[in-house]
């Protein structure tokens, strides 16, 4: 009796060898096959974390709300200066608005002269933040809008003022944008006034560094940062951010978006971009470039407009 | 009818499955987005360890490797790289569940921090032979530190709130079986 329950155990501590080593394997294979083909693995997270995560929208959007309801809270404890700064800010801005009527005014007499017509097809679709779906390592954030709402991998995403990120994973009913703050995030933008190129490149702090910039004594600290709409994903002239100078001695990025409140984002439709399907699209996008350089013209006159 | 050892076993699977559900859900919430804060401990791997130098039954291999899994995927980690060393983690301290029982925490602690460690080198090692971005090293150092440092918090909760604690030492399962 003792020793058949003993052949017992041992027969199903094998199978349990078995049964862990499978797992390993299989997980380990996962990991070959997302460096083999990237794509295809990382559709099925995105379907994967379309299912899982919406599950949760009922119990995120209170909590969500809540939470920011006790910082509104705290923060009234400091309204008088708040007060007193925003009539201050107001002050200034209304000298702003009247300097931007009269440019307004003047911009529209322009195109109108040039007979310029903007190109329709630049919309935008407003998402809103689900849930922060990066892990210390990794910055990106889920939306509530998906294929379903025609999203599209790569698309740019604002917060209505400054560039957010990109969308990457899309699943049906969600998408997955991709901050700039990520360590994985490039996007080639061009610094005004001096109209240098560079490359933003995150490196998960709160500023991401400004990479090879061709000369830089021409940056000073407070330019502007714009996309420029190199290689075709994203659109040019959206605001990036600030130059700043980083306490390395680094030329970093204030960003524009107030990356402290995400809430609504807004996915900016971009009809000369149909994604990428296949990890060598991006090198065989050149004979297209042609007609994505008409495009940029002419949303640069929508973003001065 | 179910036996009371079953009940309980499947009760302590789910309370695994709930500790997930709500740490997964804490993260989730998209109340601190900004870039550039610390990380925070792995609580996953914490519990799940705390757990089967315990009571080996409670931690199924395959739920476990179901919920690294998920993890790597919800939050854009390597999928697959992390969950594999992670469960062979798991499996490590569980054949060794049995020997530690008699030794003092401060060993158990040891262990688990070299579990960790060994688990967080060979990622970096796999992730740098198939030219993976890493994460910066000074920061990958701290979340070692702070998730071996929660490591006696996980097993006060799990031993004093969920009563998950080690057998006695003359304890025996429904079968006879010494536990």
């Amino acid at each position: 009796m003792a020793k058949e329950r003993y052949g017992n155990e041992n027969f199903t501590r094998r199978i349990r060898q078995i049964l862990v080593g499978g797992l390993v394997l299989s997980l380990f294979a996962v990991f070959l096959l997302w460096r083999i083909d990237s794509p295809r693995v990382e559709r099925f997270r995105a379907a994967l974390v379309d299912k899982i995560v919406p599950s949760f929208d009922w119990a995120l959007v209170p909590v969500t709300k809540v939470a920011g309801m006790v910082e509104g809270f705290q923060s009234y404890n400091k309204i008088y200066e708040q007060n007193q700064a925003l009539r201050r800010d107001l002050l200034q801005m209304k000298a702003w608005k009247e300097a931007a009527l009269q440019l307004e005014q003047e911009n529209a007499k322009l195109l109108d002269l040039n007979k310029v017509r903007l190109d329709p097809k630049l919309t935008f679709v407003t998402g809103v933040v689900l849930a922060d779906s990066g892990s210390p390592f990794r910055q990106s954030v889920l939306l509530n809008i998906g294929a379903r709402d025609g999203i599209v991998d790569g698309w740019a995403t604002t917060d209505g003022l400054g560039l957010v990120g990109r969308i990457s994973g899309v699943g049906q009913n969600s998408a997955r944008v991709i901050l700039l703050t990520d360590s994985n995030s490039r996007i080639p933008v061009t610094i005004q006034p001096s109209g240098q190129r560079a490359m933003l490149a995150g490196d998960n702090s709160g500023a991401p560094p400004v990479e090879f910039i061709e000369t830089p004594e021409l940056v000073r600290p407070g330019d502007r940062v714009v996309s420029s709409g190199d290689g075709g994903v994203f659109p040019p002239g959206l605001l990036v951010g600030h130059v700043a100078l980083g306490v390395d001695g680094r030329l970093r990025v204030r960003l524009s978006a107030d990356y402290e409140r995400l809430e609504f984002l807004r996915v900016l439709r971009n009809p000369s971009f149909h994604g990428l399907s296949d990890t060598g699209q991006l090198l065989i996008l050149e004979d297209k470039s042609q007609t994505s350089n008409d495009q940029t013209d002419q949303v640069t006159q929508a973003n001065d407009g | 009818m179910v036996d009371p050892v079953t009940t309980r076993r499947i009760t302590y699977w789910c309370l695994f499955l709930l500790i997930w559900a709500f740490v997964m859900f804490v993260r989730l919430l998209p109340i601190d987005i900004q870039a550039g804060g610390w990380p925070g401990p792995n609580w996953l791997i914490l519990f799940a360890y705390a757990w089967v130098l315990r009571r080996p039954n409670f931690v199924p291999v395959l739920l476990a490797a179901i919920l690294f899994f998920l993890d790597d995927m919800i939050f854009m980690q390597i999928p697959g790289l992390l969950a594999g060393l992670s469960l062979i983690g798991l499996e490590f301290l569980r054949s060794r569940a049995r020997f530690s029982r008699e030794l003092p925490f401060l060993f158990e602690w040891t262990m688990v921090a070299g579990t960790i460690l060994c688990i967080m080198v060979a990622n970096r090692l796999i992730s740098a032979l198939f030219v993976v971005t890493q994460p910066g090293f000074g920061l990958e150092s701290f979340y070692f530190v702070v998730t071996v440092a929660t490591y006696p918090v996980v097993v006060l909760i799990s031993s004093q709130i969920l009563g998950v604690r080690q057998a006695a030492p003359g304890e025996v399962d429904q079968m006879g079986q010494r536990v």
